[in-house]
């Protein structure tokens, strides 16, 4: 059997990497009879259709960061949630939480959860040294979500939307002058064209995750499942390393490229950590008992 | 070579489909489920919805309607004849006369306009009538159109560079910057072609412009001054950093309605005639991206452009015949598939091949445009012929065969750029420099 | 049988003035999202109602620009057919007519469905996607029953009915 594998990003992203090596794995383990054919760079379906494509069977099995789907529920943006969980470790931790309940939720959408793999932690991109809150006061941030619109207004910056595709031409222009992302995506838009600092504040660590569509899941034999949870389990290992790695790698490029590349100082850390709690109360709000018993578990483990 | 087969039927069903006259969007919607039927078990028409819901959806493409609706607006007032008169003194005693006015029409449209069909639509409704009506050839009025409306993809901005930029991480900056040079030199060459034929051709009898005095044709430059002041306000808005190309082209569709209220040529009439045009014209070119998208799908599931890229990729060739053969790959695949797609269809297997024959990605973005302009004029899949076939009463076959020279130029383009690569990456190499 | 055509005609027309007036929203949306940016406050969503009105200006007049014969074709062919041409334009339509049909099957039936796995859109703007979707499967409804009209016709009356009106098409109007 194969199965076509829909992925939102280019072949050589570490995601998509591993993806491809999950394939490889998949084909070995289960002595080529089961084939996965991975489709990076949106190339069968883009991103935003990934899930719903999965979901009535137009694909069998797909890539997608999970929380862009916190519209359709609020626990899906549960590793977004600024400051509530800020270092691989910590994430993991929020995971081994989370997860079985995100896991739960795709299963009534006709999904079967196979693995999920962070992206690299977020930080802030500026112009010039930030200290405190109070020097972000007035700064254009770029803005693409209802949570980092937020963010900007709690820290007194002044948000601008702007579309993922049109980033690079807003900093050149001045019309953004600060954004949050993770080292990979200033590395990958050189962004030391237009900004001078980047302050590892860890906000959150996004997740891409990979699931199947059930009725082809179900349709599998009994060591074809189990193959594929083992090379799920061997990749999500695998994964969790390539981001590790690919964090450092892309912050020593940014330092290459010329930026000041650094954690922030205490004083902020301490302000933004205030934000988060501000954030994950509102978010609480939005996402009932469900995530209000995720959110209390995990803490209660630190 | 379990690949033919997918070719051969893909082909079959397209040329039978497009060849007996079917509309060409509901053509490209029939290879697909052809394509999906037989190669996939996977349920087509949800996968086809899915498809056409996101690229019609695409707000990145309402830049489209805009700009064709400012053409519109400046077809039916006086601003194009206007045009005219300013340019046409300083170009009539050119050799090739207002043949180039075609070029440097799109030339300086493609500076405000991110697509081939929108600067074809937009300086096509000015210069056709105005041409045809001094007696100019119509191949070569036709043929130069459709060539040098392809600077749209690479005059910045560009849509095709966009994508190229995000599926292989490069700075988009630096790719629009990369397109500025190449794109004017490849003007020049239609240009100097436009000369050479206009002396050489027998055939080539245009009623003369009047004479006049260099003053006079400094007078005749005031009717220039409404176009330009457009221009400028759609251009310096985007690179002043006021606009993205989208807001551009609404700030183009409102200076052109401001522009034509000024010279007394708005009235109702005409503001309806020009929106319900520009609806028209771009539900024609909507179906057609519809279709395209539907038709990519199902290519990527049939695996056929990543099974022909990865063929390339087994013969291990130096860095000149590996883009030779990407050369003859990209234009036999331009035939039959839109640039975007193209792009983003084989760049997953192309971007490693480029990468280990150390070849410069800013730079190859450059070629991929060239060759994705070839595929804008090749038929039987190339959106300026179906954007002229819409606008002229003129069949395909004419208007390709009066694009083959300006196809060839841009071949010859791809060996200029080959030859002086610094074209491309001498502008976004220093940029870097500038103060922030 | 005048006044049905009547009001055929009238139905395509009216699918060209709806898509009009998702052609000036967008110019609207796109200048009040530049008024907010440069007033420094925001437009959540304005991307994806821009994009929602873009599907709606395509395929409300979809049909329209069938009627008016501004669509696309190769016709080298069916010019030369001479005597033959009525069972070219016969393949022709029914293909048209088939495939317009397919697309808006499917256009409602994911409308439906997002209507029952309550899809909402993912940016900003949280819009259940079934409303947006609606648009585009009234759109490609209009675009069947227009070439369900005309192969009628080019059945019945041996003409499908439609112009290819060059003029029009040359100023593209
Ligand atoms: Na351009
Ligand atoms: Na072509």
């Amino acid at each position: 059997e194969t199965w076509d594998m829909p992925l939102a990003y280019a072949a050589s992203n570490f995601h998509s990497e591993n993806a491809a090596e999950f394939a490889t794995c998949v084909k070995d383990k289960t002595g080529g009879a089961m084939e996965i054919v991975t489709h990076p760079s949106g190339s069968l379906f883009a991103g935003n259709d990934i899930k719903r494509a999965i979901q009535t069977g137009q694909a069998p099995i797909g890539e997608r960061l999970i929380s862009a789907h916190q519209n359709e529920n609020p626990i899906f943006g549960i590793d977004s949630i600024p400051f509530l969980a800020t270092s691989f470790g910590a994430h993991e931790q929020l995971w081994e939480v989370a997860g079985p309940k995100v896991a739960e939720i795709l299963a009534q959408q006709n999904l079967v959860y196979l693995y999920s793999v962070p992206w690299p932690p977020q930080g802030l991109y500026f112009k010039k040294p930030v200290e405190s809150v109070a020097d972000m006061k007035g700064i254009k941030f770029r803005s693409y979500s209802t949570a980092t619109a937020r963010m900007a207004e709690l820290t007194g910056m002044l948000p601008v939307q702007v579309e993922a595709a049109e980033l690079s031409q807003a900093l050149a222009t001045g019309v953004a002058e600060s954004f949050i992302s993770s080292g990979a995506t200033g590395y990958d838009r050189k962004v030391w064209e237009h900004l001078t600092h980047f302050y590892e504040v860890d906000a959150w660590l996004p997740r891409n995750i990979v699931f199947a569509n059930k009725d082809a899941w179900d349709g599998l034999s009994v060591e074809t499942q189990s193959a594929m949870r083992d090379c799920a389990a061997t990749a999500k290992a695998n994964g969790l390393q390539r981001s590790k790695d690919y964090t450092q790698f892309t912050l020593d490029g940014l330092k290459a490229g010329g930026m000041t590349v650094g954690p922030a100082g205490a004083n902020l850390v301490a302000e933004l950590k205030a934000i988060g709690e501000t954030m994950t109360a509102e978010w609480l709000e939005s996402a009932g008992d469900e995530g209000r018993a995720v959110v209390d578990a995990y803490k209660a483990k630190n | 070579m379990e690949q033919l087969i997918p070719i051969a039927l893909f082909l079959f069903v397209l040329f039978l489909l497009l060849g007996s006259g079917v509309w060409v969007g509901l053509a490209l919607l029939g290879v697909a489920y052809v394509g999906m039927e037989l190669f996939t078990s996977r349920p087509t028409g949800d996968a086809m919805i899915t498809v056409i819901w996101r690229s019609a959806s695409s707000w990145t493409l309402t830049a489209l309607p805009l700009f064709i609706w400012m053409g519109e607006i400046l077809y039916r007032t006086r601003l194009s004849e206007d045009m005219f008169r300013g340019l046409s003194p300083w170009m009539a005693r050119l050799p090739g006369g207002l043949v180039h006015t075609n070029i440097v029409g799109c030339t300086v449209f493609a500076a405000v306009s991110g697509s081939s069909a929108a600067t074809l639509t937009t300086v096509g409704k000015m210069s056709i009538p105005e041409l045809r009506k001094r007696q100019y050839p119509e191949r070569m009025v036709i043929g130069t159109l459709a060539g040098a409306a392809t600077l749209g993809l690479m005059i910045p901005p560009s849509l095709t560079l966009i994508v190229y930029g995000v599926t292989i991480n490069e700075s988009i900056t630096k790719l629009f910057f990369a397109g500025i040079l190449p794109g004017l030199v490849l003007a020049l060459m239609f240009m100097t072609y436009v000369a050479i034929y206009s002396r050489v051709s027998s055939s080539w009898n245009p009623s003369p412009e009047p004479r006049m005095s260099f003053w006079e044709k400094v007078q005749n430059s005031r009717f220039l001054i409404p176009v330009m002041l457009l221009i400028i306000v759609v251009i310096g808005s985007m690179y002043l950093g006021f606009a993205t190309a989208t807001e551009a082209a609404a700030f183009g569709v409102i200076g052109a309605l401001v522009l034509a209220a000024g010279q007394g040529s708005l009235n109702w009439g005409t503001f309806t005639e020009s929106l319900m045009g520009a609806v028209r014209t771009s539900a024609m070119i909507a179906l057609i991206l519809a279709g395209a998208a539907f038709l990519s799908l199902s290519m990527g599931f049939t695996g056929l452009p990543r099974g022909l890229a990865d063929l390339i990729a087994s013969f291990e060739l130096t860095r000149f015949e590996l883009l030779m053969v990407l050369l003859v790959f990209y234009i036999i695949l331009g035939c039959f598939l839109d640039g975007i797609s193209s792009v983003v269809l084989t760049m997953a297997v192309v971007e490693p091949m480029i990468r280990e024959a150390g070849i410069d990605l800013i730079w190859f973005g450059i070629f991929i445009v060239v060759v994705v302009e070839m595929a804008q004029i090749t038929p039987p899949i190339g959106f300026n012929l179906f954007v002229l076939q819409g606008m002229t009463e003129h069949q395909m076959g004419f208007i390709a065969r009066a694009a083959i020279p300006m196809f060839l130029i841009m071949v010859l383009m791809v060996f200029v750029l080959i030859a002086f690569p610094d074209l491309a990456t001498w502008l976004p190499e220093n940029i870097r420099s500038r103060p922030s | 049988m005048g006044s049905l055509r009547r009001g055929l005609d009238a139905l395509y027309t009216a699918g060209g003035v709806v898509a009009a007036f998702f052609t000036i929203t967008i110019l609207a949306i796109i200048v009040l999202q530049m008024l907010a940016r440069w007033t420094g406050s925001t437009f959540p969503g304005a991307a994806d109602y821009a994009g929602y009105c873009m599907a709606g200006a395509s395929f409300f007049a979809f049909a329209y620009a069938l009627n008016h014969g501004a669509h696309i074709r190769v016709s080298l062919l069916l010019s030369k057919m001479g005597r033959w041409r009525y069972w070219g334009e016969l393949w022709c339509f029914a293909v048209g007519t088939a495939a317009s049909t397919f697309l808006a099957r499917y256009a409602i039936k994911v409308t439906v469905e997002s209507h029952r796995f309550k899809d909402v859109s993912q940016g900003q703007d949280a819009t259940p996607l079934w409303i947006p979707q609606s648009i585009m499967a009234i759109g490609a409804v209009l675009l069947a029953i227009c070439f369900w009209d005309h192969l009628i016709r080019l059945i019945f009356t041996g003409n499908h009915g439609i112009r290819e009106d060059l003029v029009d098409q040359s100023h593209a109007e």
